[in-house]
């Protein structure tokens, strides 16, 4: 037997034992309060919410374009018509907490439609407010699909949207500016509000119905 | 001597322990795989192509931690020049007839257990350097025969991921023997860098007290490993 890589004096049996456990117990820590949340989205106890690393964890992202081709032209929907108006405060641009940033969606089913328009008041440019109109499946579990609609800057848009996909579809708001600022929403459609607190609508936003 | 007195000695190996680990923490966190652009030139190559698969097989090999990490072990008590290369060639060795042998054959072995089985490596290697066989077991295995056995379980991890990216039978064995030759050059440069900072280390008075607790955290660097490879098994690819 070879005597060469060996350490001059080893620790004592004890000592190598403990120190054995507690590097098992070093690495049960490092997997399940880091390792697993960020990479495998699995937080049995709750350590990777509590640090905030499970959020590193996103699923893998499909992107499809936002045209429908092939659509009739005349569609007839078994959801209720409704209109709401949506009004979203948000704070200066210089707020670091991002309270100068929301997103609000709602649901659509696949091919359902909705008329939309919105202007936001107080900015002291068109160019300082910016808006991503975007669409994705809800999904806990690998992968989840993205449409992307818009990306632009401006105080005010309008148009309509047909889902290419069952989803949350609505608008990422950023307020660039040094004013606060208000968004009025207005939708029209066959979709249905997002509760309070669950994906697309995490601000608890309320919505105020029009009479139909 | 009061009886808190003889944990002492555990405690501050712990916190160096501890210390040392943070300096691994950064690395952790992912999988070693060939990935980007890297697998989809590989995917893409037909016929032969030696420089890249050079240069790849080099690059794997100085970005592999879970590699380096073993070879720190392995090189960690070493003090004469002619034992590191005794060592590194019966690792290369192994590594190399798994490699070639995996690639060319094709043995279809889950690449997630065969990078448990290299954490698993790590972990052997800095219990064994600790003196942890003689001192619970009074049995140490040979070391020589250890590093050549866990050379070929490298190279089983190396096969698996050349494997996964679909290599181009046009120009496969140039292709692989390239890979293969990068790797030597990838470990021979990131040997140096470890051998320089070991002998620094070592001519330092701290190395005396450092030495057992960097082991542990070798060791626990190795748990991690197995561990993300064990979920990796269980739950599919990490995303």
């Amino acid at each position: 037997m070879s005597t060469e890589a060996e350490i001059a004096a080893p620790p004592a049996r004890r000592t190598i034992l403990l120190l054995t456990l507690c590097a098992v117990a070093a690495a049960l820590l490092i997997l399940f309060a880091a390792v697993l949340p960020a990479e495998y989205n699995r937080d049995p106890t709750g350590l990777g919410r509590l640090t905030g690393i499970a959020r590193l964890w996103a699923p893998e992202e499909q992107k499809i374009g936002g045209a429908i081709t092939g659509a009739p032209a005349s569609r007839s929907y078994p959801v209720p018509f409704r209109s709401d108006i949506v009004e979203i405060q948000l704070a200066t641009g210089d707020d670091t907490n991002g309270g100068n940033e929301l997103e609000y969606k709602v649901h659509l089913e696949k091919g359902a439609s909705y008329v939309y328009s919105w202007s936001v008041s107080g900015v002291s440019d068109p160019e300082e407010f910016y808006t991503e109109f975007h669409g994705h499946t809800v999904t806990n579990g690998k992968s989840m699909t993205v449409a992307e609609y818009r990306k632009a800057t401006g105080a005010s848009d309008n148009g309509v949207l047909t889902a290419p996909f069952t989803g949350i579809h609505g608008w990422y708001f950023q307020n660039q500016s040094v004013p606060a600022v208000k968004i009025t929403l207005r939708l029209a459609g066959f979709y249905t509000l997002i509760p309070a607190g669950q994906p697309g609508n995490e601000k608890g936003l309320g919505a105020r119905q029009l009479a139909p | 001597m009061t009886p808190l007195a003889q944990y002492k000695p555990i405690a501050r190996q712990l916190v160096t322990m501890i210390a040392v680990m943070l300096a691994f923490a950064a690395s952790e966190a992912l999988a070693h795989a060939i990935g980007g652009r890297d697998a989809a030139f590989v995917a893409a190559t037909r016929g032969p192509a030696p420089g890249p698969f050079l240069y790849l097989g080099a690059k794997h090999m100085v970005t592999g931690y879970d590699h380096l990490l073993f070879l720190f072990g392995v090189i960690f008590f070493l003090t004469r020049f002619r034992d590191v290369v005794l060592y590194v060639t019966l690792f290369s060795l192994g590594h190399s007839i798994t490699l070639l042998s995996g690639v060319l054959i094709g043995f279809g072995l889950d690449s997630y257990l065969v990078d448990a089985a290299i954490g698993l490596s790590v972990v052997y290697k800095a219990f064994d350097n600790v003196g942890g066989f003689e001192q619970t077991v009074g049995f140490r295995p040979g070391p020589r025969l250890i590093v050549f056995g866990f050379g070929l379980i490298h190279g089983l991890g190396l096969a698996t991921k050349l494997e996964q990216l679909g290599l181009n039978p046009q120009g496969l064995l140039v292709n692989l023997v390239s890979f293969n030759v990068g790797v030597e050059f990838g470990q021979v440069a990131a040997l140096t860098v470890l051998l320089a900072l070991i002998a620094m280390w070592r001519r330092t008075r701290l190395f005396n007290t450092t030495a057992v607790a960097a082991n542990f955290a070798i060791m626990t660097a190795g748990f991690v490993l197995m561990g993300l490879q064990l979920a990796g098994y269980v739950w599919g690819p990490a995303l």
